[in-house]
Formats: C-alpha cells, structure tokens, sequence
C-alpha cells in the first residue's frame, strides 16, 4: 500500500552523470558524504584536513568517472580515490609535524605532559587511534569501523589479505596497549 | 577507568562507528568544482570540432578531386579518399597497380583512408578495397561501365583525355 520512493542505484545514478546529467552526481555525493567523511576524520584525525581530502576526492572521482569499471560498485571506487588521498594528505602532515619537531624525545615528552590532563573517552580514543601506525590505523578503520571484507581492502590498498590480517591483530593490540597507559595517567 | 583488551577494543569499534555527520555545503563545493570539469559528455562534445574538420576535410578533397588539377605536367599527383569510420584497413587497388592490394594501403586519419600515388596521363579504373574483402567504388567519381570483373569500381583521367 501506499507509494514507495526507491532511490535510484549507484550504476543508474552513474549511466546519468556519464549522459551529462551533472545533478545525478550530487546525488551520489550526498550519499556518500557522511560515511566516507567519517573514515576521513578518523584516518587523518583532523576534520578540515578530512573534509578537503573529501571535496577533492569526490571532484577527483568525476573526473575520471570513465573509468569506473563497474559502475555498481562505485562506493567502492570512490573509497579507493579517498584511502589514496588520505594516505597523501597524512604523509603531508608528518613531513609538516618532522619540520617543528625533530626530537621524538620531546614528542614523547609532550604527549605524556598531555595526558596529565584529564581525559574523556573520546578524546582516549582519537589518540589512541593517532599514535597507530598509519597502515595499521588504515587496515583498522577499513575492516572494523567500515565493515569492508579482507578481499575488499585488498583491492582497495594493494596490500595482501595476511599482511592485512597481521596489521589490524597489531592495530588491536596498540589500541589496547595505548588505552591501558591512557587509563593509568 | 576502561575495560581490558578485546572489550576495550570493542567498545573503541562502536565509539568510532558512531554516524558522523559532515559539512552538508561540501556538497556545494564539490558541484561547484565539477562545474568547471567538461562533463563526459561534454568532453565528448568539444571532440566533435576536430571530427568536423576531418570531415570537411575529406569532403574538400572528394569535390574539389585534387588529382585533376595537374593536367598540364606529365604526371600528376592523385591523392586518393574514401570515408570509412568502420574499417579495420583500406588498400587503392587499379589498372595503375596491377590490381595488387599490397602496393598501395591507404593511412587513416578520423575513419578518413588516404593515399597518394603518381600517374601518367591516361584513364584508368580503379576501387577500394575494404578490410581486405570488399570491394568498393569511390562514390565521388564516375561509376567504370565497362569493369569485367563484376565488382564495383570507378574511373580516373589524368591529363585531360576523356573516360
């Protein structure tokens, strides 16, 4: 009974972008923006930083709409534009931490002086999360926050599925170990 | 303060899979940027230009038939045209080669099939040979009447005697 609205699918709203429907791809802009600006912001841990390595690489994603094979799994395509993007914009930011801070020393000595400061969960968790490994820290938030199967990281990194594997067991075991330090301050 | 080991990590996973709503004027941006980027099909549009001259063109030199305007030299210089997008490959075959589909293949360029070849005053019949199978006349000259192999062809004066 009643009307229902069906949302047209990704293939559908792809065929109209590629037959010059620009607004179709608004569309898919908004469908994704949400989820993927989560992996973003938790990826590199900064939300402008996030939020621009979305922009570019949905405006990226555009551009090379054509070679989007399959235009059915075009999530998955676009999630493979941002992991490169974001991967990027995180080495950017670490040649950008190394020109101030050149001692790791005195990192380390900031960060324990920042911890005598009283933390919440959420601040525990960001980082936690930022003193992962930026592989690790990727294969992590790929199969456990985003819910993607081992063989779709895989194809969406380059790496293997048992160094993937072997990278979110070390993941979980330095989020425990970090939060356990946490916990102690 | 926190739960142990895989609890804790557990509860880490729920925390960060929390929907997280992000800045709704990307989408804005994001449109207005794709704006400035020619959509496919536009892209496919501003190619349209460049067949357009190929097509002009092939046209120019199927009317204008080049190869008469040397009449007065003793030989002339021909060039050759056939439009055909489709065809994998094009040779001129004619009285002027023996018929031999080797000795002159014609160059593509837009689906426009070229090639010159230098002959002595004279008539002479000839056709195109497509994709190594089919024979065609050249639609922009005079039919040959008197071809006794049954398969289209077309005829070329050089020099100003008569077909």
């Amino acid at each position: 009974m009643g009307i229902d609205r069906v949302e047209p699918s990704d293939a559908e709203l792809v065929r109209r972008v590629r037959a010059g429907d620009t607004v179709a791809y608004g569309a898919l802009v908004s469908r994704y923006r949400d989820r993927l600006g989560r992996f973003a912001v938790h990826m590199i841990g900064d939300r402008e930083d996030a939020e621009e390595a979305l922009q570019d690489s949905f405006v990226r994603a555009y551009r090379s709409l054509a070679r989007c094979d399959d235009p059915a799994r075009f999530g998955a395509w676009l999630y493979g534009i941002l992991v490169n993007r974001c991967r990027t914009t995180g080495a950017r930011a670490a040649r950008r931490r190394r020109m101030f801070v050149h001692d790791a020393h005195a990192l380390d000595g900031a960060a324990h002086a920042d911890q005598s400061d009283r933390l919440d969960w959420t601040d525990a968790v960001d980082r936690a999360l930022a003193r992962l490994a930026p592989d690790y820290r990727e294969a992590f938030l790929l199969k456990h926050v985003e819910d993607l199967e081992y063989g779709e990281i895989a194809e969406l990194t380059g790496a293997g599925v048992s160094a993937l594997k072997m990278r979110v067991k070390r993941a979980r075991e330095q989020l425990q170990k970090y939060l356990r330090e946490a916990e102690h301050v | 303060m926190f739960e142990q080991d895989d609890e804790t990590v557990e509860r880490v996973i729920q925390h960060l899979r929390r929907p997280m709503v992000m800045d709704p004027g990307l989408d804005a941006r994001v449109m207005r940027e794709i704006a400035r980027v020619p959509s496919p099909k536009r892209r496919a549009r501003l190619l349209l230009p460049l067949l357009a001259v190929a097509a002009v063109l092939a046209t120019v030199l199927i009317v204008a038939r080049p190869w008469s305007w040397n009449r007065a030299s003793k030989t002339d210089v021909l060039q050759f045209v056939l439009v055909a997008p489709q065809a994998a490959s094009v040779t001129l075959v004619g009285d002027f080669n023996d018929w031999d589909p080797v000795r002159s293949p014609m160059q593509t360029a837009h689906g426009v099939w070229a090639t010159v070849v230098r002959l002595a005053p004279g008539r002479y019949r000839y056709a195109f040979l497509v994709n190594g199978v089919e024979w065609r006349a050249d639609p922009s000259a005079p039919a040959a009447k008197d071809d006794e192999f049954g398969t289209p062809s077309s005829v070329v004066t050089v020099g100003g005697r008569g077909s």
